[in-house]
């Protein structure tokens, strides 16, 4: 705890240390990042002849999708929809989110992924980025009770939990807010969230509609 | 009484398929054209008609039963424009309408066989049992009526939700010139946050020539001001 509160301090420190607000012009010099990566230290260079240009109607190498099958240390074991097996290394560097951003303990056998990264030679996928669980649903909304949303998906029913502190609204294409009592029955909407394995039910991260 | 009911059904069936523009298919506006015969012919005090909706009410259920088990999205178009996939409900509604049509073959009960009040009474709620069992039906009635009832429950009202949404932040940090100016590096989602009093602190993965590293940024957490969003970038992940 102690560690996270200090590097935070620092990082806070880093960005808001210096009055300049214009681009160009940071507590630690130049915001390009060669400047920053110029003293050779830190994380070791990647290995740039695994990226891979992705033709028309070909598989991206480097994007992972399926459902977490083990988990060994910090390797996602990972079996795509497609029966294709992954192996996912998860690094100080990746983002995880599950309803928000979060960290590896998160993660769970069971759970739904989408990962991007970068394609080693020994096969495995250094993520930058995974979602777990990730949906993003066209629905309309059918009914509303205490802290639950009802959709209509298809004619299939969906039932989403609003998570109070997490859980956003945004009407009519304005930034999100909190405030969700403008959620109207019968409008459409667009939800992205984190499905609950093998559930019908969702936590609602943003819901995207109109104004009632 | 079951004839009565069974006959405006029918004829509300047979008005949503001859006067539906988009479904100008030569057997459905046939059947539209049978539904309107039977529903006439019910009225006549004769158990022919019964037994003639009876078999109509089976093809339906039959044909519900058979499409909801090969293509459970599509729409029955049974008693109304809206496009509805076949669901319980529209099975259960058409065996409730083969059952009242057989009752009506072997027990038909006169309208006025218990007073005209009683069988008003019992035809609407004949009617009403089968719009609920409508889903075609539901923004007529179900729709207005949970809008109506989440107008006075106000099950998602928040009181204290004033805080901004991460959401938010990200839209805004999206629209800075610093983000423009690094988002081609970037490698990673938002991978960490945090508040600093009016400021809101977002980390990035970043990776430039090889190297990998977090890009900070901060945007202003209570008001709308991209232009004042300040990033920096440190060799740390």
């Amino acid at each position: 705890m102690d560690d996270t509160m200090n590097r935070r301090s620092l990082l806070t420190s880093a960005v808001l240390g210096s009055a300049a607000t214009l681009v160009g012009a940071t507590a630690l010099g130049s915001l390009a990042p060669e400047a920053a990566f110029a003293g050779g230290t830190g994380a070791p260079p990647l290995p740039t002849g695994s990226k891979q240009d992705v033709e028309a109607g070909m598989r991206d190498p480097n994007f992972a999708e399926g459902r977490i099958t083990g988990i060994r240390d910090t390797m996602l074991l990972v079996a795509g929809s497609d029966a294709t097996l992954w192996r996912i290394r998860v690094t100080g560097g990746t983002s995880i989110w599950k309803l928000r951003p979060t960290t590896f303990d998160s993660a769970a056998v069971g759970d739904g992924l989408y990962a991007r990264g970068v394609l080693l030679p020994d096969g495995t996928l250094a993520a930058d980025s995974i979602w777990l669980n990730i949906v993003n649903l066209v629905v309309h909304v059918a009914a509303l009770s205490r802290d639950t949303i009802h959709f209509d998906h298809r004619g299939n029913r969906i039932v989403g939990h609003v998570h109070h502190g997490t859980t956003a609204a945004s009407y009519n294409g304005t930034p999100a807010v909190q405030d969700l009592s403008m959620v109207t029955v019968g409008r459409h909407a667009q939800v992205l969230g984190a499905w609950l394995p093998d559930t019908n039910e969702i936590d609602i991260a943003t819901v995207y509609t109109t104004a009632g | 009484m079951q004839a009565l009911l069974i006959a405006v059904v029918l004829l509300w069936s047979a008005q949503a398929k001859l006067r539906r523009p988009a479904r100008p298919v030569a057997a459905y506006r046939a059947l539209g054209a049978a539904e309107t015969v039977v529903s006439v012919s019910l009225l006549w005090p004769s158990r022919i008609p019964a037994l003639a909706s009876s078999l109509l009410c089976a093809g339906f259920l039959l044909y519900l039963l058979y499409a909801h088990r090969r293509t459970p999205q599509a729409s029955c178009g049974c008693l109304g424009a809206q496009s509805v996939p076949i669901s319980m409900r529209s099975i259960l509604r058409a065996g409730l309408l083969l059952t009242v049509s057989l009752s009506a073959v072997f027990w038909p009960v006169p309208v006025t066989a218990f007073g005209w009040a009683f069988g008003v009474v019992a035809v609407v709620a004949g009617l009403a049992a089968v719009v609920t069992l409508s889903p075609e039906l539901d923004r007529h009635w179900l729709l207005p009526w949970r809008r109506t009832w989440a107008r006075w429950t106000h099950p998602l009202s928040a009181p204290q939700a004033f805080d901004v949404p991460l959401d938010s932040t990200v839209q805004q940090l999206h629209h800075s010139p610093a983000f423009r100016q690094l988002a081609s590096d970037l490698a990673s989602d938002v991978r960490e946050h945090w508040d600093a009093d009016e400021w809101r602190i977002l980390l990035y993965t970043i990776r430039s020539q090889g190297r990998t590293g977090t890009a900070v940024f901060a945007v202003p957490r209570l008001r709308y001001a991209p232009d004042a969003v300040r990033a920096t970038v440190v060799d740390l992940v």
